[in-house]
């Protein structure tokens, strides 16, 4: 994290936002600080409040209360048009009866800047995300998934914006296409080296992209961090469970567990994630093995997933494939688990409480 | 970020709300509730002979005289349409679309005729073909001198005429709706052992039901309010009655005024229950196809030689039927007077005077004089009756069509935005579509014919030239929602997203609007402008209810054609004036048709396609130039 800016004032800071539709309460209390030049993403399920955040931010929706600031200033009350935040939207919003060159150029004519000035920075932008000047004379929907995107980033770039929010603009694309632009996007990002605020559902591209997340759950922030934190030490049960794959560990297992000296509470719940139970291996010390079948296996190249009948429960291993240790259903196998890859959580009254 | 940058006031858009909240409710109350609410009510408040106010006379008179014959005339012909437009037009979808018939492109053209004229042009062409001294009458009176001349008029001819001049819709609505099925479940019918005409029935047609049941709506209220064909053809139903009734006075007979108002209020209900069927059916749901990949249909084969055979026939027979009229009123339109008159291609001369320049007429008075008719014989672009006609048709469509299509834009803008207040607008606008056009216009010609309505500044409407300001309202108020139909649904184009991105690049509401949302809609905006203009240049009922000398439209020159054909020495090509006629709004309307289907429907990618094919041809010719003159050069 060492391109990030020292400086102790926050790029942005959410400050106590609470977003109400009528009755309806869609943000509780968010508070987040980003610092200048961090990939920043907002993580959750459908209708969590991470567009409703992203729209805060840029205006769209007027917190019911709280304040929004960037370097310091409250831009609360600040019209869209003058917070120099610039936004790629998830349909792109490119206008179709446009051409490309004017739909970049847009932002520059609404700000009346001189004809000269305006196709230096389109040509300048342009060149920056691999548009051509032959791509510039055509019409948006003449253009691929990945160009209209490239096109979205240099509409919401040429104006020089002190932010960049990117909401969903990876989700109207096929799975190859996303992870290739996924790539191009970050490394645009680096480039540019601007704040960026990255919306998304698709835990992947949250934890390949960003600096940090905020994992959203209706209205709520779950947990802020770094997609280590994230992933390896989810704060609460419902990040842990939205985050990657997991098991949870029945009642018989946590009980065997017990018995074998680990300390952990039998009345939470626990989780273990699958790469981090193996077949076969040998037996540890304090490490519980325990004996079970091959129920079925999904073959995914790099890795193979098997899913083990214990008697109490089906548990789901990752195993990496090395074409040798590959296991066919009803094979009788063993599988460590060890207390030390174990989250654990309060059951929901406690955690309430 | 200084103070600067705080939110403005929102003085302008606040005013600009309230002058267009103002607007509306003028437009509202003002020129569609008040004034057929007062002809509602002219019906309650007849005055008996001593002065005193009678509010059943009407009723009464309604009850036991013959009024009723008109209503149920009307009702006669609206039922008995319903089937034979629903015949020939399902026959003629199936025909194209449907069936594999050889030569269907040829067909599907020649059914679609319609669409380039209708109303009185197409009456008038059907009468000069089939009425007492038409073509074909004429023909066939040389074959068989017995038969009866005037066997086109009445009932039969109205109901004839009306059967192919309605299937218009059958070929836009329906024809989409089967070319919408899916191919596949047609294809899992066969599969499981149904031969085609069962697939037709059970797999078919009932997916085009709703298609039909609002045409068949459609129908019922175009029988109901027809005009031109009864009123040319001679057939007492409700409209034609009403305009004889509203240019009646008191002194020729009992309360004519109440009575039209009466007759409007009939229409009106008929129509209002109508509608509320429909719609009521429409909100039911369609049945749409529930498969992801949907396959094109593919033309049946009807496998029985001889069902292949009578359908082949039955095709080139309608084929005929539709393509007679347009064929002969082209070929006369370019025949001289005498041609013309005699309905025979044998007599006269090929001639473009029923289109440009005059001629006299010299013939003998029954003195022995020889006299001479200075411009008896004229051409459509030379008469000043027909220019003129063309201009105020013209320049009142044009107005009316604009500002339909301007009002609706800024509704449509307003409705998307406000979502509950917007419903209020978009129901106020929707309103005419309640109405007959001719209550509305009948509403108009009886409360705008006074100096007291005060929101009008106490001008009477009615009078002199100001009836155009009457016609071109009457026109905008009764395209508003047809108008509002089309263009909202150009605005669920609009991606909410794409108005967020303008504003996020700093675009204030008016430039947005201007320079990212219209630009999206135009086409269709344009379109519905090219289809209103269409349909007001050539429209006659309207006209025909207000009747003024002032307002006289083209139609209604050229339904006064027909009444001059008989006046040899003043007119004499009257007849091929009108046939001109006809075929120059058959090119007005096929050249808008194509502006709107052919032009109007390209997108930005097609434009600079077509945009960069030019560019490169004018190079390759410019080359060519360039290496001929050094050619030249060298040689020199």
């Amino acid at each position: 994290m060492e391109r990030l800016n020292a400086s102790q004032e926050p790029m942005i800071k959410l400050d106590n936002i609470v977003v109400k539709f009528g009755d309806f309460t869609a943000l509780h209390d968010i508070n987040i600080e980003v610092k200048e030049g961090e990939f920043f993403t907002f993580l959750g399920p459908s209708g969590c409040g991470k567009t409703t955040t992203l729209r805060t931010l840029t205006g769209f929706i007027e917190p019911y209360e709280g304040r929004v600031y960037v370097r310091g200033e409250d831009i609360t009350d600040v019209p869209i048009e003058k917070r120099n935040i610039g936004i790629v939207f998830q349909s792109y919003a490119l206008f179709p009866t446009m051409t490309v060159y004017d739909n970049i150029a847009f932002g520059l004519k609404v700000k009346k800047m001189k004809k000269d000035e305006i196709d230096e920075k389109v040509r300048a932008i342009a060149a920056k995300v691999d548009l051509s000047d032959e791509q510039l004379k055509k019409a948006v929907s003449q253009l691929s998934g990945g160009q209209q995107q490239r096109v979205a980033i240099a509409r919401a770039l040429v104006t020089e914006p002190a932010i960049i929010c990117l909401d969903e603009p990876l989700s109207n694309l096929d799975a190859k296409l996303r992870v290739q632009l996924r790539e191009e996007l970050k490394k645009m990002q680096r480039e540019f080296g601007i704040t960026s605020i990255y919306v998304t559902h698709d835990q992947e591209e949250a934890l390949t992209l960003s600096d940090r997340i905020a994992v959203f759950n209706k209205g709520v922030i779950e947990q802020i961090g770094t997609p280590n934190d994230i992933y390896n030490h989810s704060q609460t049960e419902f990040v842990c469970n939205f985050i990657g794959d997991i098991n949870k560990l029945s009642e018989d297992i946590v009980t065997r567990l017990t018995l074998k000296g680990a300390d952990i509470d039998p009345t939470w719940n626990h989780y273990v994630r699958l790469e981090r139970i193996h077949v076969n291996e040998d037996q540890r010390p304090g490490v519980l093995t325990v004996k079970g079948k091959v129920d079925s296996r999904e073959y995914y190249g790099l890795y193979i997933k098997y899913y083990i009948d214990l008697g109490s429960q089906l548990i789901k291993v990752m195993e990496r494939n090395d074409g040798v240790h590959i296991y066919d259903p009803g094979d009788e196998v063993t599988i460590n688990i060890d207390p030390a890859d174990l989250m654990s959580y309060p059951p929901k009254e406690e955690a309430a409480e | 970020m200084t103070n600067t940058l705080k939110r403005k006031p929102m003085d302008a858009t606040l005013a600009f709300r309230i002058i267009g909240g103002l607007f509306f409710a003028y437009l509202f109350f003002g020129f569609m509730l008040v004034p057929c609410l007062d002809t509602l009510t002219s019906i309650f408040t007849t005055k008996d002979a001593n002065g005193n106010v009678d509010p059943f006379a009407v009723i009464r008179f309604f009850l036991a005289g013959n009024m009723g014959k008109y209503v149920l005339n009307s009702l006669k012909l609206a039922v008995l349409l319903v089937i034979t437009v629903n015949v020939v037009g399902i026959s003629i979808v199936l025909l194209t679309e449907y069936f594999d018939i050889k030569g269907a492109k040829i067909l599907r053209l020649g059914y679609m005729t319609t669409m380039i004229y209708s109303g009185v042009a197409l009456v008038t062409g059907y009468m000069f073909l089939y009425a007492g001294d038409g073509i074909m009458t004429t023909a066939l009176k040389d074959a068989f001198p017995e038969m009866n001349t005037s066997w086109f008029s009445g009932f039969n001819a109205v109901l004839f005429t009306m059967t192919f001049a309605c299937t218009s819709n059958h070929m836009l609505f329906l024809r989409n709706a089967i070319r919408g099925i899916d191919y596949n479940t047609v294809e899992a019918a066969r599969n499981m052992g149904a031969s085609p005409f069962k697939v037709l029935f059970k797999v078919v047609f009932p997916t085009l039901l709703p298609t039909l049941f609002s045409l068949t709506v459609m129908t019922f209220i175009t029988g109901l309010c027809a005009m031109s064909a009864p009123t040319l053809l001679g057939y007492d139903s409700i409209n034609p009655e009403i305009v004889r009734l509203a240019g009646s006075s008191t002194a020729d007979e009992a309360f004519p005024q109440a009575r039209a108002a009466l007759l409007s209020i009939i229409l009106a209900m008929f129509t209002i229950i109508l509608l509320t069927v429909l719609s009521r059916y429409e909100r039911k749901g369609h049945y749409l196809s529930v498969s992801k990949t949907k396959a094109k249909l593919q033309k049946q084969k009807i496998t029985n030689p001889v069902a292949n055979v009578l359908a082949h026939i039955y095709a080139y027979v309608l084929f005929i039927i539709y393509m007679t009229p347009v064929v002969m009123i082209i070929i006369f339109s370019f025949r001289s007077w005498e041609s013309v008159k005699a309905r025979k291609l044998s007599s006269g001369s090929w001639t473009l005077l029923n289109f440009f320049g005059s001629q006299d007429y010299q013939y003998t008075a029954s003195s022995g004089k020889i006299k001479v008719r200075e411009g008896a014989i004229s051409g459509m672009f030379s008469n000043k009756d027909t220019i003129s006609g063309i201009q105020t048709s013209f320049v009142l469509s044009v107005i009316a069509a604009a500002l339909a299509c301007a009002i609706v834009v800024i509704a449509c803008n307003y409705i998307f935005k406000h979502k509950k207040k917007g419903a209020v607008l978009e129901y106020a606008l929707l309103f005419p579509w309640l109405l007959p056009t001719i209550l509305i216009c009948y509403s108009y010609r009886i409360f705008f014919n006074s100096d007291s309505v005060w929101y009008v500044f106490n001008q009477n409407l009615y009078y002199e030239d100001r009836v155009r300001i009457l016609i071109v309202l009457a026109y905008m108020v009764v395209k508003l929602p047809f108008s509002l139909r089309m263009i909202k649904a150009s605005f669920y184009a609009i991606d909410d997203e794409l108005e967020d991105a303008a504003k996020n690049l700093g675009s204030g509401p008016l430039k947005t609007f201007i320079r990212v949302k219209l630009p999206i809609i135009l086409p269709s905006v344009l379109a519905v402008f090219a289809l209103n203009f269409n349909a007001l240049f050539t429209e006659y009922d309207m006209s025909a209810t207000f009747n003024s000398t002032n307002g006289r439209t083209y139609a209604m020159v050229i339904q006064s054609m027909v009444q001059d054909e008989g006046l040899s020495y003043t007119n004499l090509n009257a007849s091929g004036r009108r046939c001109a006629s006809t075929v120059f709004i058959m090119v007005v309307s096929g050249l808008i048709l194509y502006l709107v289907y052919g032009v109007g429907a390209r997108d930005l990618s097609e434009r600079l396609a077509i945009k960069e094919r030019r560019r490169k041809r004018l190079e390759k010719l410019k080359k060519t130039f360039a290496g001929k003159d050094k050619k030249a050069e060298a040689e020199g």
